[in-house]
C-alpha cells in the first residue's frame, strides 16, 4: 500500500498537463451549458413587453418580477405543487422498491423464468397501441380517471431503469450471492441485505430518473384529472398558463385591446419563469442524490 | 383513533355545507363540468362573479381546457362517451356533433320559453338552424360571437391586411395606396432614402412569416388583391349564385403577386430568414420596428403593437391597409376593394349541451336569465362602482380598471370568462334602456377607444381626415349567402387540403427566393404539381359553398 | 443450486429435464414472488391495451368502437407506402437518429470519462450540475436560442465570417442539408449532461483497487481509461446501444416539428410529424396505428438483431 504515494509522486509530464487541459474543457463546456439556462433566468426577470424584443443576454433589460407574480399570486400554484411533490415521491419510492427487486431476480442466471420475463418486459419499451385503448383501460377497466391514484398505479414501473438496475447488479462480483447462500439466505433477504445496499448509486440515479419524470409529467393530469382542479399538478397548471397566456396574446381584437398596457405578461417571459419555477425544485433535491453517484462507493472495502 | 377523527372531520365537513345548500331555497345547487375546446385559466376560488351565479342560479362550474391536440382530446371522450355537461369542442365541434354528443337546442329554445334566447338568434336563424340526417331542424350551439344588436362597429381592421409602418407612410406625404403596386412602391422608396433605422439597424422591406399554421401570411394575399375577403383557400365568384370556386393559388392571377414577392426578394426587400422565422422571431422583429410591411391579420402580432406602444415607437406601429391587384396585373379588370366583412354568426362555435347531461333545461334557462341587460353589464363591464362607473349614462372606465381587465390574474379573481367566452352574449350597441348608445364591449366604447389613443395616432388620423383607423379601408361589405368559406368543414377532404397545403408551403418560397429567370419554369412546375390536390379541394369546396348558400337562401 | 446456474450461464441453453423445470421453479419461489407481480402489472398495463392494434386494420371510428369500426384489410399500409413523404420520413427518421445515437453516446461517454478524471470534488460536482441543467429547459427555449444562434445574422454566422470561412452567411436554418446535423447539435447541447449520469453511476462500480493496480504496473492515463474505466462502463454501454438501436424509429416530433420549416420539410419531416400531420389530426386513427405498429415490428427486429450480435460477441445481452 505505501507503494502507490511514491509512484504518484513521479508525476509525468502530461499528468500535470492533462489536469489543465480537462479543466479548460470542462470549463468552457460549463459555459456553453450554462448561457441558455441563464439566458431563459434573464428572461423570466424581465419585463414581458420589453422581451417581446428578443436579444436579451445574460441579464434582464428592464427588470420586473411579473412573470413571477403572475404564477405565484395563484393559490392553486400551491395546492398543485403539494400534488406534484407528494405523487413524485410515491411513485419514486414505489419503483424503487418493484423496480429492484425485479432487476435482482433477472439479473439471477438461474432464475428459471429469467427469459421469458426479461423478453416480455422488453418489448414494452418498443410497443405502444396507442393513447385510446389506453385512456379506455385506465378510465373504463380500471375507472382510475378523476383520482389521485391515476399518478401512481399506471406508472410503478418502466423497464429502462429496471435494465439500469440489473446491469449494475450484474457488475456486482458473484460471490457475494453465492456466499450468502451458503450460509442459507434466500433470495430476498439476499437482495434486502446484501444487494440493495450496494446499489445505492444506480438507485440514485433511477430514483433521480423516475423523479425528474414524475415531476414534469403533465399529460396525465390532462387526460384523466382535467376537470378535477384539486387533483392538478404543477407542471400542467404551468403549461396552461402558458397556453392562456398565448392564446389571449392571439385574442387582441379591437384597437383598444392592441394599446395593452406595460404590465403585460407575455409567453416569452412566462414560459422562461415557468421554467425556472419548475426547475428550482429539481436543483434543490439533486445534490442529496448526486451525491452518490457521484462519488460512488467503496465497493473494495465491502468486499474485503 | 385515527379512523374516529376521519370521521369526525368528514360529518363536521357534511354538516358544514348543509346550511348552504338549505340557504340556496329553490333551485337545487349543482356543479356542471365544463369542457373548453382551448386553454384557459381555472378561475379563482374566491371569484366574485361566478359567486354571483352561485347564489343567483345555485350553479358552479368544474371547468377542464384545452392542453394538447383538440381532435385527439375530442377522439377520446367520444370513444369514452364522457362528456361534460357544456361542451365547446372549439374549431373541432364538428366532430362532437357528428358523433351525436349534443343534444338539440330546439327542444328549449323557442318564442314562449325563452323569449331573449329566441330574439338572440332569431336574425340569423336561417344561418344558425340546420338540417338533422333526417330532415328535422336542429341547433346544436349557440354562437359565441357574432350576434350583435345594432349596425356594426368596425374601429379598426381586426383581421387580414397588408399592414405598413405609419412613418412609412408619414415619410411619404400621408398617399393613398390602393394597389399593391403603390404599397410596394412606397416600402421600396422609404428603405431607399431610409437603408436603416435611427441606432443603425437595417429594415426590412416586407416579412412574410411561415410558421404552421400561420402561413396564411404567405398564401393568402391573393384571394384579398383580387377583391374577395377572407374565404381560406379558394375565391368565390359571388356575382352571381352560382357561386363559382376555386383554388386560387394554382391560377394564372396568383402569379402576378409571386413575380412582385419575387421582385423585392431581388431587390433585398425581402430577406431569406424571414421563411425560417419562428413566431417569437417574427414578434421581436415587428417589436423592434425595424419591419416596415407585412401581409397578416391583426390578431396575430397585437403583442408587437404593445411592445412598440410601451417603447413609445408609436411610429413603427402598424396601419391596414387594403390594396388590391392594378388593373394591368388581370387583363384590365378593375378590381374593388373588400376587406372588411359584415359581422357574421360565429357558427358551431360555442358551448353545446351534451346529451348525457341531466340539466338541460336548467341551463337553457340560465342562459335565457343571463342574456337580460343586468347580467350583460356584469359579464362584459363587471360590477358598477369596482370596475367601471357611470357618468351621465355613459359606461366608462379609468385607465386603471380597463388595465385591469387585461390582465390574466386580475381576470382570474373578478371575470367569469371561461365560462362567458363560450356563451352566448351580446355584442355591438345597447338598443335601449338606461345606457342605449353605449357598446356592449368595453373595448369598442368612444371613450375609452380615443381616450387611450396616443398623440401620434390622433395626428396620423388627422392627416388623412379620418377618424378611425377602419377608414383606410372600405367600409364593411355584407356578406354573400355562404358566409365565410374559411369556416366550412373540409373533413371529407382532409388529406388532399393537407396536400395542397403542404406544396405551397414548400414551393412558394423556393419560387420567391429563385433566380428571376427561372421564375415562369418554377412556377408552371408548382402548378403542375398542385393541380391534383387543389382540383380536389377546389370541387369539393364548390359543392360546400353552395350548399352552405342554399341552405341561407332555401331557408329564407 | 450454484452448479445449474454456472452451467446455464453465457448461452441460452434451457436445463434439460421438465420434471426438474419445476423442480427448480419450485425452489425458486422467493425470486417469483419477487417478480410476478410486476410481471402480471406489466401485461395488464402494457399488453393489455394492445388490442388496439387491431385498428391498424380498421377505419377506426371512436364512436364506433373496435366492434363496429369497418375493416380495411391493408389499407392503411398500402396508402401509408404509397406516399413518397411518409418513405421520405422513414429516412429522415433513420438518419437523425442514427446521428443522435452516435453524437449521443460519443458526447456523453467522453464527458463521463473527462469528470471521472477530475480529482477535485466540487468542481466534478459542480460541473456535472450545470452541463446537466439543459435538460430541463423546453425545447421551445432550446430551440428558439438556437435558431438565434444559426441565424443569418447569429453568432455562428458572425464566427465564419470573421474568419473568412464563407463570403455569405451560411443559411443553416433554410437549407436542408444541414438540418439533421443541426438537430444532432442540439440535442448534444441539451442532453450531454443528463446522458452522462447514467455512465457516471456505472463508473462507480469500478473497484478502485483496479485503477491502483494498473498504476503500479505504471499505466498512464490514458491506459488507465482504456484499460480500466472502458471496460468497467462496457457491459452499461453495450445494453444501451441495444436499446437505443431498438428506438431507432423514434427520432421524436417536437424539435422537428420546431426546427423545422416548409423549405426544409423534405428533410424535417419525421414518421411521427407525419403521423401528426396526416393520422391523429385528421381522425385517421387507423392510419395512425398502421405507422405504429409499423414502427413497432421494425423496432423489435432491430432490437432482437443488435441483442444476437451481442450475444455472438460474447457481451451483454439485454434479453
Amino acid at each position: 500500500m505505501t507503494a502507490i504515494p511514491v509512484q504518484k509522486r513521479k508525476a509525468r509530464r502530461h499528468d500535470v498537463v492533462f489536469p489543465v487541459v480537462n479543466a479548460i474543457i470542462l470549463i468552457l463546456l460549463m459555459f456553453i451549458t450554462l448561457y441558455p439556462v441563464l439566458n431563459t433566468v434573464a428572461y423570466s426577470f424581465n419585463d414581458g413587453t420589453d422581451a417581446l424584443r428578443g436579444g436579451i443576454g445574460l441579464f434582464p433589460r428592464v427588470f420586473s418580477t411579473k412573470s413571477y407574480a403572475a404564477i405565484l399570486e395563484d393559490p392553486a400554484v400551491y395546492q398543485a405543487a403539494w400534488i406534484s411533490a407528494s405523487k413524485t415521491v410515491l411513485i419514486t419510492l414505489l419503483n424503487l422498491f418493484w423496480t429492484g427487486m425485479l432487476a435482482y431476480t433477472l439479473s439471477r442466471r438461474e432464475y428459471v423464468l429469467r427469459r421469458v420475463i426479461t423478453t416480455v418486459l422488453v418489448l414494452t419499451m418498443y410497443i405502444n397501441a396507442g393513447l385510446i385503448p389506453n385512456y379506455l383501460l385506465i378510465t373504463r377497466t380500471l375507472s382510475l380517471g378523476k383520482s389521485y391514484w391515476v399518478y401512481i398505479i399506471p406508472t410503478m414501473f418502466s423497464c429502462f431503469n429496471m435494465i439500469v438496475i440489473r446491469t449494475y447488479i450484474q457488475g456486482l462480483p458473484d460471490a457475494l450471492v453465492e456466499s450468502a447462500r451458503i450460509d442459507g439466505a434466500g433470495d430476498i433477504r439476499v437482495y434486502w441485505q446484501i444487494i440493495f445496499p450496494l446499489c445505492t448509486p444506480v438507485m440514485a440515479t433511477v430514483a433521480l430518473f423516475v423523479a425528474v419524470g414524475s415531476w414534469n409529467s403533465w399529460f396525465d393530469t390532462y387526460l384523466y384529472c382535467g376537470g378535477q382542479k384539486q387533483l392538478h399538478s404543477l407542471q400542467y397548471l404551468l403549461k396552461m398558463k402558458l397556453a392562456t397566456t398565448q392564446a389571449s396574446a392571439n385574442a387582441a381584437k379591437t384597437s383598444v385591446d392592441a394599446i395593452k398596457s406595460t404590465t403585460q405578461t407575455t409567453p416569452i417571459t412566462i414560459r422562461c419563469a415557468i421554467t425556472v419555477v419548475s426547475t428550482v425544485p429539481i436543483l434543490v433535491v439533486y445534490p442529496f442524490l448526486q451525491k452518490y453517484f457521484v462519488t460512488g462507493m467503496a465497493l473494495g472495502a465491502v468486499k474485503g | 383513533m385515527k379512523r374516529f377523527l376521519a370521521v369526525l372531520l368528514a360529518a363536521m365537513m357534511v354538516l358544514g355545507l348543509i346550511p348552504a345548500v338549505m340557504a340556496e331555497g329553490a333551485a337545487e345547487p349543482i356543479t356542471l363540468t365544463v369542457f373548453r375546446g382551448d386553454p384557459g385559466d381555472q378561475p379563482a376560488d374566491d371569484n366574485k362573479i361566478y359567486k354571483l351565479i352561485e347564489e343567483e342560479f345555485g350553479v358552479k362550474f368544474e371547468f377542464e381546457f384545452l392542453a394538447g391536440d383538440l381532435d385527439e382530446t375530442l377522439g377520446l371522450k367520444i370513444a369514452n362517451e364522457d362528456y361534460p355537461d357544456l361542451f365547446d369542442g372549439g374549431n373541432s365541434a364538428d366532430l362532437i356533433i357528428s358523433n351525436g354528443a349534443l343534444i338539440n337546442l330546439l327542444d328549449y329554445i323557442s318564442p314562449e320559453k325563452t323569449p331573449r334566447l329566441w330574439a338572440h338568434i332569431e336574425p340569423q336563424k336561417a344561418r344558425l338552424i340546420e338540417k338533422d340526417a333526417e330532415g328535422n331542424d336542429v341547433l346544436y350551439i349557440i354562437p359565441n360571437y357574432g350576434l350583435p344588436d345594432g349596425p356594426q362597429i368596425a374601429l379598426t381592421v381586426g383581421g387580414p391586411a397588408f399592414f405598413i409602418q405609419k412613418q412609412v407612410l408619414e415619410w411619404a406625404g400621408y398617399p393613398t395606396i390602393k394597389t399593391i403596386d403603390e404599397y410596394f412602391k412606397v416600402l421600396e422608396d422609404f428603405i431607399t432614402a431610409n437603408p436603416t433605422d435611427e441606432n443603425g439597424n437595417p429594415y426590412t422591406g416586407f416579412a412574410i412569416l411561415c410558421e404552421d399554421w400561420r402561413h396564411f401570411c404567405l398564401i393568402n394575399p391573393v384571394q384579398h388583391l383580387m377583391g374577395r375577403p377572407n374565404d381560406g383557400e379558394v375565391l368565390v365568384d359571388v356575382s352571381n349564385t352560382d357561386f363559382h370556386t376555386e383554388t386560387f393559388i394554382d391560377k394564372p392571377y396568383a402569379k402576378p403577386y409571386y413575380k412582385k414577392l419575387n421582385d423585392l426578394f431581388q431587390k433585398g426587400l425581402i430577406n431569406k430568414d424571414t421563411f425560417v422565422m419562428n413566431y417569437d422571431q417574427y414578434i421581436a422583429a415587428l417589436s423592434s420596428g425595424t419591419i416596415l410591411g407585412m401581409f397578416d391579420q391583426a390578431w396575430d402580432f397585437g403583442n408587437a403593437t404593445s411592445a412598440l406602444n410601451a417603447a413609445g415607437m408609436y411610429k413603427n406601429t402598424f396601419v391596414a391597409l387594403g390594396p388590391v391587384y392594378d388593373p394591368a396585373d388581370v387583363d384590365g379588370k378593375v378590381i374593388e376593394e373588400h376587406y372588411l366583412n359584415g359581422s357574421l354568426p360565429n357558427v358551431r362555435r360555442g358551448f353545446g349541451i351534451s346529451v348525457t347531461s341531466p340539466y338541460a333545461e336548467r341551463i337553457v334557462n340560465m342562459w335565457e336569465e343571463m342574456l337580460s341587460d343586468k347580467w350583460q353589464l356584469i359579464f362584459n363591464w363587471g360590477i358598477e362602482g369596482e370596475d367601471y362607473y357611470v357618468e351621465n349614462g355613459r359606461l366608462l372606465m379609468t385607465p386603471e380598471q380597463y388595465a385591469n381587465t387585461q390582465d390574466n390574474t386580475w381576470i382570474m379573481h373578478n371575470k367569469a370568462r371561461a365560462f362567458f367566452e363560450s356563451s352566448p352574449k351580446k355584442q355591438g350597441w345597447i338598443m335601449d334602456g338606461e345606457f342605449k348608445g353605449n357598446c356592449w364591449e368595453p373595448g369598442n366604447q368612444d371613450e375609452i377607444v380615443f381616450g387611450l389613443m396616443n398623440e401620434y395616432d390622433k395626428k396620423f388620423l388627422e392627416a388623412y381626415g379620418f377618424s378611425k383607423f377602419a377608414d383606410f379601408v372600405n367600409p364593411p361589405i355584407e356578406l354573400a349567402p355562404y358566409g365565410e368559406a374559411w369556416q366550412i368543414d373540409y373533413t371529407p377532404v382532409e388529406i388532399e387540403h393537407q396536400d395542397f397545403l403542404n406544396i405551397q408551403d414548400k414551393r412558394l418560397p423556393e419560387i420567391i427566393m429563385c433566380d428571376p429567370s427561372e421564375f415562369d419554369a418554377k412556377w408552371d412546375a408548382f402548378v403542375e404539381e398542385i393541380t391534383p390536390s387543389a382540383t380536389a379541394f377546389g370541387n369539393y369546396m364548390q359543392e360546400a359553398v353552395l350548399k352552405e348558400a342554399q341552405k341561407v337562401l332555401g331557408n329564407e | 443450486m450454484s452448479t445449474i446456474g454456472k452451467r446455464s450461464a453465457g448461452n441460452a441453453v434451457i436445463p434439460v429435464r421438465k420434471k426438474s423445470f419445476f423442480r427448480t421453479l419450485g425452489s425458486q419461489w422467493q425470486l417469483m414472488l419477487m417478480s410476478v407481480p410486476m410481471f402480471l402489472y406489466v401485461l395488464l398495463f402494457n399488453y393489455g391495451p394492445m388490442w388496439g392494434w387491431i385498428t391498424a386494420f380498421q377505419d377506426y371510428k371512436p364512436k364506433l368502437g373496435l366492434f363496429n369500426s369497418p375493416w380495411v384489410g391493408w389499407k392503411n399500409f398500402e396508402w401509408l407506402f404509397s406516399r413518397e413523404d411518409f418513405l421520405n420520413s422513414i429516412r429522415n427518421t433513420l438518419a437523425m437518429s442514427v446521428i443522435n445515437l452516435v453524437f449521443g453516446t460519443v458526447s456523453s461517454i467522453l464527458l463521463a470519462i473527462l469528470l471521472n478524471e477530475v480529482r477535485m470534488r466540487a468542481f466534478k460536482r459542480t460541473v456535472q450540475t450545470v452541463t446537466y441543467l439543459p435538460h430541463f429547459l423546453s425545447m421551445v427555449i432550446v430551440v428558439g436560442m438556437a435558431q438565434n444562434i444559426f441565424a443569418s445574422n447569429g453568432a455562428i454566422n458572425h464566427l465564419i465570417l470573421s474568419l473568412g470561412l464563407s463570403k455569405q452567411p451560411v443559411f443553416f436554418l433554410g437549407e436542408g442539408r444541414y438540418f439533421w446535423w443541426l438537430v444532432g447539435v442540439i440535442n448534444v447541447w441539451k442532453e450531454v449532461g443528463w446522458n452522462t449520469i447514467i455512465y457516471i453511476s456505472a463508473m462507480t462500480s469500478i473497484d478502485p483497487s483496479l485503477y491502483e493496480a494498473a498504476s503500479i504496473d505504471g499505466a498512464g492515463r490514458l491506459q488507465r481509461i482504456l484499460h480500466v474505466t472502458l471496460p468497467g462502463i462496457k457491459s452499461t454501454f453495450v445494453i444501451l446501444l441495444i436499446m437505443n438501436i431498438g428506438h431507432l424509429m423514434e427520432a421524436g416530433f417536437e424539435i422537428q416539428y420546431l426546427l423545422g420549416s416548409s423549405v426544409v420539410m423534405d428533410w424535417s419531416q419525421t414518421i411521427d410529424v407525419f403521423v401528426l400531420q396526416y393520422g391523429i389530426s385528421k381522425q385517421q386513427y387507423g392510419v395512425a396505428t398502421a405507422a405504429g405498429l409499423f414502427k413497432s415490428v421494425v423496432a423489435i427486429v432491430l432490437l432482437l438483431g443488435a441483442n444476437t450480435i451481442a450475444k455472438r460477441l460474447d457481451e451483454a445481452t439485454l434479453i
